[in-house]
């Protein structure tokens, strides 16, 4: 019976890696949905659990705290994954030019993103540093400053400041990306355009950019969906200050749980992060479902 | 009876969703033959090939390999071998052990397995490729080597998709030979798929002529060549296939009439003394009427009493080597005829034809069935 | 298409632009990690060292010395964490993506797998460190081991699957008529054509596994457990007053991912790519 062989196989080679992810993701998932009832504390004692239904919720909602982490959370995710993409496509423009060191250049694109996350924020931070910092001392240098400023210790530019760090970090992915569909893209195309009396700025917009707009799209979505969560770079640069200024709906719910130690409302907040990521993470699917369709199409 | 059937296939039905890929198949296979399914692209050969071996599964129907019924059956035990028409040989492995992997599988010590993987490269002729890798060979040999694969385990039936239609033409007359040499060497039972009638021709004891997931006929050589059971068949099978012009047969005192229009106007009268006249109870009867090419000549045929000659005109002549192919406008269709290499004829000429009536097949206008 | 100088200058101007942005943060760290302590501090800064020092490398190699033992015990735990998980995911990996790739498993299935990495940890943090907690396992090394072979393991299986999807059907399909066992055959002959993607899928995960901050931050708090990054930001958030010390411990930890990424770039790129276009 070689269809029924066929299945049980499948079943067979999946089990290992079905059963991993569900010790060491479904279940945590599950159980932190269920504390998100309750009232549980983290504590050295054991103490009584109490199912408070939907109140950590209520408050959870109408915590203005927690809604503007979620608004610094959107903030960040839009501005730099919106940079990393105008810089990503541009960079890829320029390396899908013919240039002496052309090789070069793609190569030493790859090293932000090789750089460990710790590293670029311990990086950025030496560099935005008040006194000793590279960044004070090239403004000041090149006039553009006549004080020294404390980039991250100032809440008006600090997230911008966390943002550049990102971006500088993130952007390769997307340049490289696009550089890979560029290459596809048929020279004719262009050619043909370029008879037509179509210039480079029109080319652009009406012939590339639609032609690598699918998998582009698919980074974009990717890089949103990572930078949701973004904690690392914040608990390092700035340890969600000054005065929350960059405090995101990841680190909120770190502190919720490890200083406030007050599991049950944390895991409310988790939850709430959760669903957002599970909406972005559809949005992804369907984008990645009609890429793939499209690719065989 | 079934017992000495080394392959029966019944009713063999398979579906992809809704779209049926092969119709009510039924065959059998006495041990020793060399059985070739042959039909145009996409007809499902290889489908049916593939329910044979296992690696389909079907989706009614039975098979029977040596007595014993698989169609539920994993690949591995049929006790059958398959040469791929990429011929799928192992890249990361040598010579010796791609052809050695059956045995290595089944455990058979290694000194016998020696012995066997040499006896099949001598057989072969690939002993001193033994030890390179897939990629260090040249498409001919790939090709021995995938045999060699399948030759060394001794199975009940050898299943071969296409083996020669990666090679180039003259190779490709070369391995046909060669495997024409192994089969009547071994005496293996072989089910042999292309699309090359000239391979089916020359390689089979009996034909299995598919068309769109249907057998149209089943038979050896001379019979699929001779006696098509329909216009497709006619056509498919031989080069240059059959002519099939559309005529008139009017039965008449025991004989029957044909005419057939031409573009000039007069038709071409000829006279059937071979067929039986019962063949048309209706009088005269719309029909296609099938001669093949070297059914049409200048030459003298001495092989009968039903020749014919008329007048046609010869509208291109192409030398053809050994022949002379003529193209002749008759019964709405370029019949072609096969004149000697050194006919004295010329485009645009009238030169008469001879037409072995002995030779001809009629069809039904419009089912294209066998007359 | 010739270019006129002015185009030619506007690309020149570009090209530099880019790789000073790319480079010049990277540069800087390298810079100080080797500046007198003294250059460091000097407003505005010396940005070309008074002399090269090197004595910060000395010092993090040296296993005696109080930060050379902090880094090298980091290294080992994230070699180990990183190297083990890698090793785990890629061996769970390779039958799950055979069984997506060729035996029908559902796709929907698949992308659950990758939704599993695409939540935030924090949705699973607290409940695996209760557990973690109560079974006695945190700050060791193997509790982040499975941890991230789980983090790996979805990314893994897809990379795999994308790979063995354009491998050549037939060649499987040969082992099967010649008897071989599923198992067997993936053995035999799927992995050994599958080597190259393999490889990537394995430097790939590694650098993933290299990079992480969050479980580890949260699992580990002394020298036997605790990875690179959370040692790299104890240096980063301690009371160090030469900052060529951090800018070291960063150049250190960041060679590893770069040298691998610059020489196998091709990989690590297609992997990429393939990682982010494909569905
Ligand atoms: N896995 C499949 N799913 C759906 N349809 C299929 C599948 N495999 C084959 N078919 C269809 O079945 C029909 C027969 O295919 P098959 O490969 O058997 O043809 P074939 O006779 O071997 O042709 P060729 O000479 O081109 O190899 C084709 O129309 C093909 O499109
Ligand atoms: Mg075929």
């Amino acid at each position: 019976m070689f269809g029924r062989r066929r299945k049980q196989e499948k079943w067979i080679l999946l089990a290992p890696a079905i059963l991993v992810l569900a010790l060491i993701t479904l279940t945590p998932l599950a159980n932190t949905f269920w504390l998100s009832f309750t009232d549980t504390r983290i504590s050295a004692l054991p103490t009584p659990v109490r199912f408070i239904g939907l109140e950590n919720y209520i408050y959870a909602f109408t915590d203005p705290e927690f809604r503007d982490s979620i608004y610094r959370t959107l903030y960040f995710t839009i501005v730099s994954v919106g940079l990393e993409g105008i810089l990503g496509v541009a960079v890829a423009v320029l390396l899908n030019q013919k240039f002496r060191g052309q090789l070069i250049l793609r190569a030493l694109i790859i090293l932000p993103w090789a750089v460990p996350t710790i590293v670029n924020a311990v990086a950025w931070r030496l560099i935005y540093h008040p006194d000793y910092g590279a960044l004070n001392s090239l403004l000041f240098q090149l006039g553009f400053i006549s004080d020294y400023r404390s980039w991250i210790g100032d809440p008006s530019t600090a997230m911008n400041m966390v943002i550049l760090a990102d971006v500088w970090k993130n952007f390769p992915l997307v340049a490289y990306v696009a550089l890979a569909a560029l290459q596809t893209v048929p020279g004719d195309l262009n050619k043909a355009a370029a008879i037509e009396g179509a210039g480079p700025w029109k080319r652009f917009w009406s012939i590339t950019l639609p032609w690598i707009a699918g998998p582009l799209m698919v980074v974009m979505v990717l890089r949103t969906i990572e930078a949701f969560r973004v904690f690392d770079i914040i608990y390092v640069m700035t340890g969600g200050g000054p005065a929350d200024s960059t405090k995101t709906a990841s680190f909120f719910v770190y502190q919720e749980y490890f200083n406030y130690l007050r599991s049950g409302s944390g895991a409310s907040y988790a939850v709430l992060v959760a669903g957002i990521s599970a909406v972005l993470i559809l949005f992804y699917y369907s984008n990645a479902k009609r890429q793939a369709s499209g690719a065989t199409a | 009876m079934p017992e000495q059937h080394i392959l029966s296939v019944d009713n063999l039905q398979k579906k992809y969703g809704d779209v049926q890929v092969l119709k009510d198949i039924n065959v059998s296979m006495e041990p020793g033959e060399f059985l070739v399914l042959v039909g145009p692209s996409g007809c499902g050969k290889s489908t049916l090939l593939s329910c044979i071996s296992g690696l389909t599964e079907v989706s009614s129907g039975a098979i029977q390999i040596g007595g014993k019924d698989c169609t539920h059956a994993e690949p591995a035990n049929r006790d059958i071998a398959m040469v791929f028409q990429s011929y799928a040989l192992f890249p990361n492995m040598s010579v010796e052990r791609n052809i050695g992997f059956g045995l290595e599988v089944r455990k058979v010590a290694d000194a016998e397995k020696k012995k066997k993987v040499a006896d099949v490269a001598d057989l072969l002729k690939i002993e001193h490729l033994l030890h390179r890798r897939p990629a260090e060979l040249s498409g001919g040999q790939r090709q021995r080597v995938a045999m060699g694969r399948a030759l060394v385990r001794d199975p009940k039936l050898f299943l071969f998709d296409e083996p020669l239609s990666n090679l180039d033409a003259k190779l490709r007359v070369t391995m046909r030979t060669e495997i024409k040499r192994i089969h009547q060497a071994t005496g293996a039972s072989i089910v042999y798929v292309t699309h090359d009638q000239i391979e089916a021709m020359t390689l089979a004891t009996r034909i299995v002529v598919l068309k769109d997931g249907v057998i149209q006929q089943i038979g050896t050589p001379h019979e699929i060549y001779n006696t098509p059971v329909n216009a497709f068949v006619a056509d498919f099978m031989g080069s240059p296939s059959m002519n099939l012009m559309s005529g008139t047969a009017t039965p008449d005192e025991g004989r029957i009439r044909l005419e057939i229009p031409t573009p000039q106007g007069a038709p071409i009268e000829l006279v059937d003394t071979t067929t039986a006249p019962e063949v048309f109870p209706n009088g005269p009867t719309e029909v296609l009427i099938g001669l093949r090419p070297e059914a049409m000549t200048d030459q003298k045929l001495n092989n009968g009493q039903n020749l014919q000659t008329a007048n046609c005109l010869l509208e291109v002549v192409e030398p053809a080597g050994a022949d002379t192919y003529a193209v002749v406008h008759l019964g709405g269709t370029e019949a072609i005829a096969r004149l000697s290499a050194d006919a004295p004829v010329q485009a645009g000429e009238m030169s008469p034809i001879t037409f072995d009536l002995s030779k001809i097949s009629y069809f039904d206008v419009t089912s294209g069935n066998r007359l | 298409m010739r270019r006129t100088l002015l185009q030619s200058v506007f690309l020149y101007t570009c090209v530099f632009a880019v790789a000073i942005f790319t480079t010049g943060p990277l540069l800087w760290l390298v810079t100080m990690s080797v500046s007198a302590p003294t250059d460091l501090t000097e407003v505005p800064l010396r940005w070309i060292p008074s002399e090269f020092d090197f004595s910060r490398y000395g010092a993090l190699l040296d296993i005696d010395g109080g930060s050379g033992e902090r880094f090298l015990s980091a290294l080992r735990n994230s070699i180990l964490t990183a190297g083990g998980a890698t090793a785990i995911a890629l061996f769970l990996a390779i039958p799950a993506a055979y069984s997506f790739s060729r035996r029908n498993a559902s796709m929907v299935l698949l992308f659950a797998f990758l939704a599993t990495i695409m939540m935030p940890p924090i949705t699973y943090i607290l409940p695996l460190y209760s557990t973690f907690s109560s079974l006695g396992m945190l700050n060791k090394t193997i509790t982040l081991v499975i941890v991230y072979t789980a983090m790996l393991l979805p990314f893994a299986t897809w990379l795999m699957k994308a790979n063995i999807d354009v491998l050549p059907l037939e060649v499987e399909q040969a082992a099967f008529m010649e008897g071989a066992s599923t198992a067997y055959t993936i053995r035999t002959v799927v992995l050994p054509l599958a080597l190259p993607a393999i490889a990537a899928t394995a430097m790939l995960s590694f650098l993933v596994a290299w990079d992480e901050f969050f479980y580890a931050l949260i699992f580990t708090n002394d020298l036997s457990a605790k990875t690179l990054p959370v040692a790299i930001a104890d240096f980063s958030a301690g009371r160090v007053t030469d900052y060529g010390v951090i800018a070291s411990v960063g150049v250190l930890a960041t060679l590893p991912p770069a040298i691998l990424a610059i020489c196998f770039q091709k990989f690590i790129v297609s992997g990429l790519v393939a990682g982010s276009v494909k569905g």
